[in-house]
């Protein structure tokens, strides 16, 4: 489904990293794994440090912080946030939403909207347009975007495929109304068929938390996880993201009107190098043109990864001036979307770390 | 089936292959080898191949055949 917005823009981004920072090839050492195999999957998949909450941290605690820090630097003021949407897989509880948990922390007004939305990977170009579409009401004039994950506290620390790689973090991001209007061209696909390649089977109501959720499973390759664990079929993944991202990316430039070469960056959700330089390669743009060094310097932090690829790669350069950017993001649900987005003069591009 | 063999070899970093080799027995066969072989014979051969499809392939001649199949399906 293809998207068209005029008058928005973002006007800031700012992440929040826990301080907290493991090293993959000291946490390979607890697997039964050759060490020449690790280094082989640090070189080809990038992994290299990841950045994962403490004891107990929960997504509400990173982004009250982060908000926090943008009211005391005077970069955005509580009484001017009309609407408050949370995007996450990792939630503080079911109920209430993890948006009116920080709205409670952060005292905001009353006269305002909190809303949460459960996306994935591609959660950043699903909260973008909800917060376009929030802003097509008079009463809405400044949207504050939260997306972030705790996911480490659901990874098993016995499972290979997905231990290593999953970082935590939030990212805030600031949209507005532009009295400078510019076209946003946005692209959101789903095939839920495909919903078990990525999933944590147990913890909602079709299977809830027992003990029996909680027992380690052989699930072969000497990796073992539970029920409660999140899952990947990494290779069905892998395969997805070649063959669905493409065609997305170039519908939507050609819906645009636009050309590869018309964009900056390619901002894409960062699962690890190896898959980023496929894409790229298969879409003959050059790596230096798609980002891919999340994964090795912050781990997978799901719908957060975009705004840390940009804040780590084009923080300078997305406040100096213009940049043309694509973002895209795929993953759980299955879900993949694309925007065309242009950035002007960033007020606030950095990120901030979380004691 | 020379240059494929010879594309193999590089993707799973051993010197040669024969086409009756036995993928599986070689130390570098793992899930990356299998993402690996998806990615080559992707970008050589225009063929999507699945991580399942690799499951019942044992030698290089095996993986060809199925290579072939696809392309001209």
């Amino acid at each position: 489904m293809n998207f068209r917005f005029r008058d928005k823009r973002v006007t800031g981004v700012l992440t929040v990293l826990p301080r907290n920072e493991r090293l993959f090839l000291e946490e390979m050492k607890n697997f039964n794994f050759p060490e020449e195999r690790s280094l082989k999957l640090k070189e080809v998949m990038g992994y290299d440090k990841r950045r994962v909450v403490t004891d107990g941290v929960c997504v509400s605690d990173l982004a009250v912080f982060g908000i926090q820090k943008l009211f005391e630097k005077g970069l955005l003021k509580p009484e001017e946030i009309d609407a408050l949407l949370v995007v996450s897989q990792s939630p503080d509880h079911f109920i209430p939403p993890t948006s009116s948990i920080i709205q409670g922390r952060l005292k905001l007004k009353q006269d305002m909207l909190c809303a949460d939305f459960s996306q994935a990977c591609a959660g950043f170009v699903l909260g973008l347009l909800q917060a376009f579409m929030y802003l097509e009401q008079e009463s809405i004039k400044k949207v504050v975007l939260v997306n972030g994950e705790v996911l480490s506290r659901k990874t098993s620390p016995r499972d290979r495929n997905i231990y290593p790689l999953v970082g935590d973090a939030v990212a805030i991001t600031v949209i507005e109304r532009d009295p400078e209007p510019t076209d946003i061209h946005a692209s959101f696909r789903m095939d839920g068929s495909r919903h078990a390649a990525l999933i944590i089977p147990a913890g909602g109501m079709r299977l809830p938390c027992s003990a029996e959720t909680a027992q380690m499973q052989d699930a072969g390759d000497n990796n073992f996880r539970a029920k409660d664990h999140l899952y990947m079929d990494g290779a069905a993944i892998f395969n997805f993201v070649q063959t669905e991202v493409p065609p997305l990316i170039e519908n939507l430039l050609a819906t645009a009107n636009r050309t590869k070469e018309s964009v900056d960056y390619f901002l894409c959700h960062q699962p690890n190098r190896f898959m980023l330089q496929k894409l790229a390669d298969k879409m003959k743009i050059p790596h230096e043109k798609m980002p891919n060094n999340v994964v090795g310097k912050y781990g997978n932090s799901s719908g957060a990864t975009i705004p840390v690829a940009l804040v780590l790669n084009l923080a300078e350069k997305a406040m100096a001036g213009t940049l043309q950017l694509c973002l895209a993001g795929f993953g759980a649900g299955l879900a993949w979307g694309a925007m065309l987005l242009p950035i002007r003069k960033l007020a606030f591009c950095e990120m901030v770390e979380y004691p | 089936m020379n240059e494929f063999l010879q594309k193999l070899a590089e993707t799973l970093e051993v010197p040669n292959l024969k086409a009756d080799d036995k993928l599986k027995s070689f130390p570098q066969w793992d899930s990356l080898a299998v993402l690996s072989i998806i990615a080559m014979v992707d970008a050589n051969y225009s063929v999507n191949l699945q991580a399942a499809d690799l499951g019942s392939i044992d030698s290089p001649e095996e993986l060809w055949t199925l290579v072939q199949s696809k392309k001209s399906a």
